[in-house]
């Protein structure tokens, strides 16, 4: 786990698309309690909570303690009782310090060889303040009781939010719906339409919506090395749904998701605008009722092969995807191919309000 | 297990007043204290009779005789020493013995090898032995035991006004020879539910031997307070069963007002029950990979036999 020696290679065709037998040997082989991917910014935690107090948190296991240093955050591998007196990892610097970067309200840190973390490797999340500073009822915590692939794979397969979450974001009526998925070696996004789709609940409720029907495009975005997925919705009738969601891999086992959801498009006398972002409780632990008896049964390989219909395509890729990247960093390539930094607005139709 | 060094009795329950049976698995022993307070391990059955020695009692000279017919052992190395109505000073053929057991004591614990020739490991230099203290039987398999510890503390064990989450700081790993992982804990009482909470302000670490399953436990606040510390040695008994004997001590100086209240009270207990209809749907979790981490250990450590 903690050889990071940075190799590149030359290996640079589509796992997606190179071979189609390739492909679904890969897609079964999916274990993903045993992918852990180096060289990536995590969102530790929201800035809010970090203060000259240390916080402690953890990827893989691997200790992060973060606080404030004259307002800077800073991130170390002991807490600053204990000193570096138990020892040091490859993760850090000689003074025992995780690179930090602090943007889109978020304390961002380095997991992987230190000299190789850079700006450019942290995702693009168009629609947060690159300063921070969302209010308070839009940002929560969360956790998932599986492991991080997992709870992504399940994100990006929308199909099971029309039975898991039905009451929150509506069920399976609708009369069409559609799928794309684009990707490149760093990101994974998922684009789904659904003309007429049964209104959302949460909509009708809280969000002044009349119609019995609305128009969707959904568009989740994976990070596939950070672990961070941005989920945006088009509704209409209805607001925009902007969601930022992290799912920062604790343990093997266990999620942590800091989410994010800017609803500062809504209008402020639209209970919507308060309501929805406190929906993650409810929909996180409905996601958790499925994904965590699921998380056992993917700590092995497995002989058995998953089935999958054509809606699963988004998931199907993702495995992939993650699984070539872990390829290349055990043959000791960690390099990016593909800037995740780049504004990704055009990618996700992100209309400004 | 054979060359294991198991906690087979806490050293306050080893005395010369009176033999005890304990068993590791389906080996009976008795345990007592010979004249010069020494722990003495043998068979708990006479070679004469089959009878169980801890039915009989410890003499002056610190020997242990038989209840049925007398004959007395000496603990060091289980000869037979005396048959009293043989009235004859004749030494006995070597093979007149009950099988001896290596034993040795450390930290409160009087721990014992089934290869009476192993050398006892050095006692820890920071050990002490922990003021509390107690022993329960569960009718749960050891390793189910030990894997129940590490996927829910709460099956098996209660600190006062303490609340284990699901949430770890790090999972089961292999540290110095030890399974090691630390569990996010809340204090009881009216809390944000652990799903929801983004940071806890105590956690359980716990240190496990491979291979006997003795594990350490350290119960810490946020600033790395310590606020408890207790040592969980389960063996595996008859029939299926674990015995868990165990050591607790609660830190002199515990800050903020539920780790003082900690004080109050029972502020540890091992439960002598398991809820099983709790450890049916136990979801394997930090205990999925024990298996693998004790064969690497084994594999680093060529001496050492998997229990």
């Amino acid at each position: 786990m903690l050889d990071i020696k940075d190799t590149p290679t030359d290996d640079h065709a589509d796992p997606v698309t190179a071979d189609p037998r390739a492909f679904a040997a890969k897609v079964a082989a999916w274990v993903p309690h045993d992918i852990v991917l180096k060289d990536a910014w995590f969102p530790l935690a929201h800035s809010f909570a970090v203060t000259k107090k240390p916080v402690r948190r953890a990827v893989y296991s691997q200790p992060y303690f973060l606080w404030r240093e004259g307002g800077k955050a800073v991130a170390a591998e002991t807490h600053p009782a204990e000193g570096l007196n138990t020892g040091k990892s490859a993760f850090t610097d000689t003074a025992g310090r995780y690179p930090v970067i602090e943007k889109y309200g978020y304390v961002w840190c380095w997991f992987g060889n230190p000299a190789n973390a850079a700006p450019e490797h942290l995702p693009s999340l168009p629609y947060l303040p690159e300063d921070g500073g969302l209010p308070l009822h839009m940002l929560g915590t969360v956790r998932f009781d599986c492991t991080a692939p997992l709870s992504l794979e399940n994100l990006i397969d929308l199909t099971h939010a029309d039975f898991l979450h039905a009451d929150v974001v509506g069920d399976e009526k609708m009369d069409k719906e559609t799928v794309e998925v684009f990707h490149d070696s760093e990101t994974i996004t998922m684009v789904r339409s659904c003309v007429n789709k049964s209104v959302a609940p949460v909509m009708k409720r809280f969000g002044g919506v009349k119609s019995d029907v609305q128009q969707v495009r959904q568009v989740i975005r994976i990070y596939l090395r950070s672990h961070a997925a941005i989920a945006y919705g088009r509704f209409s009738p209805g607001d925009n749904v902007q969601l930022f969601h992290p799912c920062v891999p604790e343990t093997r086992d266990r999620t942590r998701l800091d989410y994010a959801m800017n609803t500062s498009n809504v209008k402020k006398s639209n209970p919507f605008r308060y309501v929805m972002p406190k929906a993650s409780y409810k929909v996180s632990r409905q996601d958790s009722f499925m994904t965590s008896p699921q998380s056992p049964r993917y700590m092995r390989p497995e002989k058995r092969k998953d089935l999958h219909s054509p809606l699963d395509e988004a998931g199907q890729k993702y495995r992939v995807l993650m699984l070539a990247l872990a390829e290349r960093q055990a043959r000791g390539d960690f390099a990016y191919r593909d800037n995740v930094s780049a504004d990704c607005s055009e990618i996700i139709g992100y209309q400004k309000s | 297990m054979v060359d294991a060094w198991w906690a087979l009795a806490r050293s306050e329950e080893v005395t010369s007043a009176k033999p005890i049976n304990v068993d590791l698995a389906e080996q009976p022993i008795v345990l007592w204290r010979d004249a010069e307070g020494v722990a003495r391990a043998l068979e708990d059955r006479c070679p004469h009779r089959r009878a169980p020695l801890s039915l009989g009692c410890v003499l002056g000279n610190g020997m242990i005789q038989c209840g049925y017919h007398g004959w007395t052992f000496d603990g060091a190395s289980g000869h037979l020493k005396n048959i009293p109505n043989l009235k004859s000073e004749a030494k006995f053929p070597s093979l007149y013995r009950a099988a001896a057991f290596a034993v040795t004591e450390s930290n409160g614990f009087v721990r014992v090898c089934l290869d009476a020739k192993a050398q006892a490991p050095a006692p820890s230099p920071t050990g002490e032995t922990l003021p509390r203290s107690g022993a329960v039987n569960v009718a749960l398999e050891h390793e189910h035991y030990i894997n129940a510890l590490f996927d829910d503390p709460a099956l098996v064990l209660a600190i006062r006004g303490v609340r284990f989450t699901p949430y770890l700081m790090a999972e089961l790993a292999e540290q110095d020879g030890r399974l090691v992982m630390e569990r996010s804990c809340q204090w009881a009482g009216p809390r944000w539910p652990s799903p929801f909470s983004s940071d806890f302000p105590i956690s359980l670490r716990i240190s496990t031997d491979p291979r006997t399953g003795e594990s350490d436990l350290l119960l810490r606040d946020d600033a790395f307070n310590p606020l408890l510390n207790a040592t969980l040695a389960p063996v595996p008994a008859a029939r299926g069963v674990t015995q868990v004997r165990w050591r607790a001590k609660l830190a002199a100086h515990r800050p903020g007002l539920m780790a003082k209240w900690l004080g109050t009270g029972t502020p540890f207990t091992v439960l002598p029950t398991i809820d099983g209809a709790a450890l049916r749907i136990l979801k394997p979790s930090a205990s999925v990979h024990a298996a693998a981490l004790r064969e690497a250990i084994a594999a680093a450590t060529p001496q050492a036999v998997v229990a």
